[in-house]
């Protein structure tokens, strides 16, 4: 009877190790100097350089700025509110092909469709026409005089630092996104008044004042 | 003739009027609600603070009807008079300026107002929502003990019978005058002996040979995080893309995990969780609107006075997919280049509450894909300098191209 007792112990353990399913380990490694890296990667625990004496600060040094990044320098103290001083920036790229076209609205369907929405309107999924999450009604930014009227350089410093409770996009978009975006808003801006985009590029500040982006500035 | 005329005019005057008039009455009665998201709702809501205040019950606190009229039209005139109440609330709130709407009409002023009425009243007589899919989760998972403990009872009772049996045996071998032989007991008896041994062997043998190549392979790891952040609430109901947060998948090496301002795009206005029950892998519930407060503790955001006042700290997520460091492996080159979809790799993200690692991530699993992936060769610049396969995939000697006919199981591609 006594190896019956055993037997069954040992089999009752055997059922209940096998119990859970859920992993909370990651398991054991083999050859672990091989598995981890000693140079220092992407999500390095900056803590155990500190351990070793090592000085580490993740911040860029104070004063540099990104090769891409100096058309936000233009207006350094508009960075709140309503972004009145950059709204005579004009978008330095010129207006978009086929191609970038598609890739314009990748970037906008991935970062400003969910709140904007597909079709611009401002009923985005997070938002579903009162029904979502998000509280407040994006904008609607075809369809809407305010957002129509809104200067390509407001837009971009709204893009990039914020605009009430819209977040900066600074970090998910390089400037140069930026910009291809607030020219596939203004595009389908325009398509939705039946205007044709100007053929001549808006390169900078001496193109005529008769193209429709620049009439929009205003 | 100018009798008939002057008819005709005030027959078509008055047909016009009365246009005018429905369609007015049309716009009263259409819905405060549209009126209210077409002017207001990016700023207000009924019962929440957002870019400005509550609307509920604002009523109660501007009475007279004129002064509130006057304010929604054009706050900045009211501001000028000198109004304490709109001055007050004007400084409470950062001096943010409220948008002009002098157009707005008294009819369409009061009927935005009764639809904020109506909603505030609605959220009070709102009952806290029930819970019935509790019990439900608890029962699935107890079926395996159930199981064990049938097959230790069963295990029991043969043992038992076999015991029965041999005494039996040994009985009837007594009455029939055979002689008994002392028996043996079954741990010295060869043939058990044996068995066992072979028994050991292949069990034994094969729990080795797995744990062996299982070494650094960790499928299913699923770590508690130190918030519960549910993919599926994120990716799969409120349909965020993957790269708006893991934007560096087409950046990089590294997926990347978003920084605390990417949660923030949506959380400084989304405060509490009201969508369906969450549990954790244990079956515990999960209170979503307290794992939105632990991220507002990480970041130092107060909700009430709707700024950062606290020092932020890293929220340290604890990284369930991870490669040796003698393999290189590039997010943006399978993203970009391979157009390869995130859930060939790490499965339907969008369905898991808590991520689990769906691969083994084993070299034989990659390079089983990289023999069998066919790479998309047509309209994709990546490849455009391929010449000899873009002509034989025209005059028609190639069907497709594997990852592996332009160098994907060569050894350098990923271990130098």
């Amino acid at each position: 009877m006594n190896k019956i007792s055993i037997i069954a112990v040992c089999l009752g353990a055997l059922v209940f190790s096998a119990c859970s399913d859920i992993k909370r380990t990651p398991g054991k490694a083999y050859m672990p100097d091989m598995q981890f890296s000693r140079a220092v990667e992407t999500y390095s625990d900056p803590r155990e350089l500190q351990a070793e004496g090592i000085n580490y600060n993740a911040r860029p040094v104070a004063g540099t700025i990104s090769r891409s990044a100096d058309v936000i320098y233009q207006h350094l103290a508009d960075t709140t509110g309503r972004y009145i001083t950059s709204s005579s920036l004009r978008n330095p790229l010129p207006y978009l092909d086929t191609l970038q076209t598609v890739e314009a609205e990748r970037l906008y369907l991935i970062n400003c469709g969910i709140c904007h929405g597909t079709k611009l309107d401002g009923n985005g999924p997070l938002y579903k026409g009162g029904d979502g999450p998000y509280a407040a009604k994006p904008a609607t930014l075809v369809g809407d005089p305010l957002y129509e009227a809104m200067s390509e350089g407001t837009m971009f410093y709204s893009i990039t630092y914020g605009r009430n409770l819209m977040g900066s996009y600074a970090t998910h978009l390089t400037p140069k996104q930026r910009w291809e975006v607030v020219h596939y808003i203004k595009a389908k801006q325009r398509e939705a008044k039946g205007e044709a985009t100007p053929a001549t590029a808006p390169a900078d500040a001496t193109a005529p004042a008769t193209d429709s982006t620049a009439t929009a500035a205003k | 003739m100018i009798a008939y005329r002057s008819i005709v005019k005030k027959i078509i005057l008055s047909v016009l009027l009365l246009t005018v008039v429905c369609f007015d009455k049309q716009v009263l009665a259409q819905d405060g609600k549209a009126l209210f998201q077409q002017n207001c709702a990016s700023c207000h809501a009924v019962g929440k603070d957002l870019t400005g205040p509550k609307l509920a019950g604002i009523e109660e606190r501007v009475p007279d009807k004129k002064l509130l009229y006057a304010w929604i039209r054009n706050n900045q005139a009211v501001l000028a008079t000198g109004n304490k109440y709109f001055t007050d609330l004007y400084n409470q709130w950062n001096k943010t300026a409220m948008n002009l709407f002098p157009n707005l009409t008294d009819e369409e002023i009061a009927a935005m107002i009764t639809y904020v009425n109506t909603e505030a009243a609605k959220a009070t007589a709102k009952p806290a929502p029930g819970d019935t899919s509790a019990a439900t989760q608890a029962q699935q998972s107890d079926n395996s003990l159930l199981f064990g403990i049938l097959t230790l009872i069963l295990a029991i009772i043969v043992l038992v019978l076999m015991q029965v049996n041999s005494n039996l045996k040994r009985l009837s071998d007594e009455k029939d005058g055979i002689p008994s032989y002392e028996p043996v007991p079954f741990y010295r008896n060869k043939a058990y002996i044996a068995l066992f041994a072979v028994i050991l062997f292949i069990v034994g043998g094969y729990y080795t040979i797995q744990g062996a190549i299982g070494l650094g392979r960790s499928k299913d790891y699923q770590p508690e995080q130190p918030i519960y952040y549910s993919h599926k609430v994120h990716a799969g109901t409120n349909q965020i893309n993957c790269l708006y947060c893991h934007g560096g998948a087409q950046e990089g090496k590294h997926a990347n995990i978003p920084s605390l301002n990417t949660c923030m795009n949506c959380h400084m206005a989304i405060n509490e969780y009201a969508g369906e029950k969450l549990y954790r892998e244990d079956g515990t519930e999960v209170n979503g609107t307290e794992e939105i407060q632990k991220l507002y503790s990480y970041t130092g955001w107060d909700p009430d006075q709707k700024k950062y006042v606290n020092e932020p700290k890293p929220i340290e997520w604890v990284k369930i997919h991870n490669l040796p460091d003698h393999v290189y492996f590039n997010h943006a080159q399978h993203v970009n280049a391979g157009k390869v979809a995130c859930q060939t790799c790490h499965g339907e993200v969008q369905e898991m509450g808590e991520v689990y690692q769906f691969t083994d991530l084993s070299m034989g699993w990659c390079v089983n894909c990289h023999r069998e992936t066919k790479v998309q060769f047509t309209d994709n610049k990546f490849y455009s300098i391929y010449e000899k396969f873009h002509n034989d995939l025209k005059n028609g000697s190639m069907d497709s191209v594997t990852v592996e006919s332009i160098g994907g199981t060569e050894c350098q591609k990923c271990h130098y």
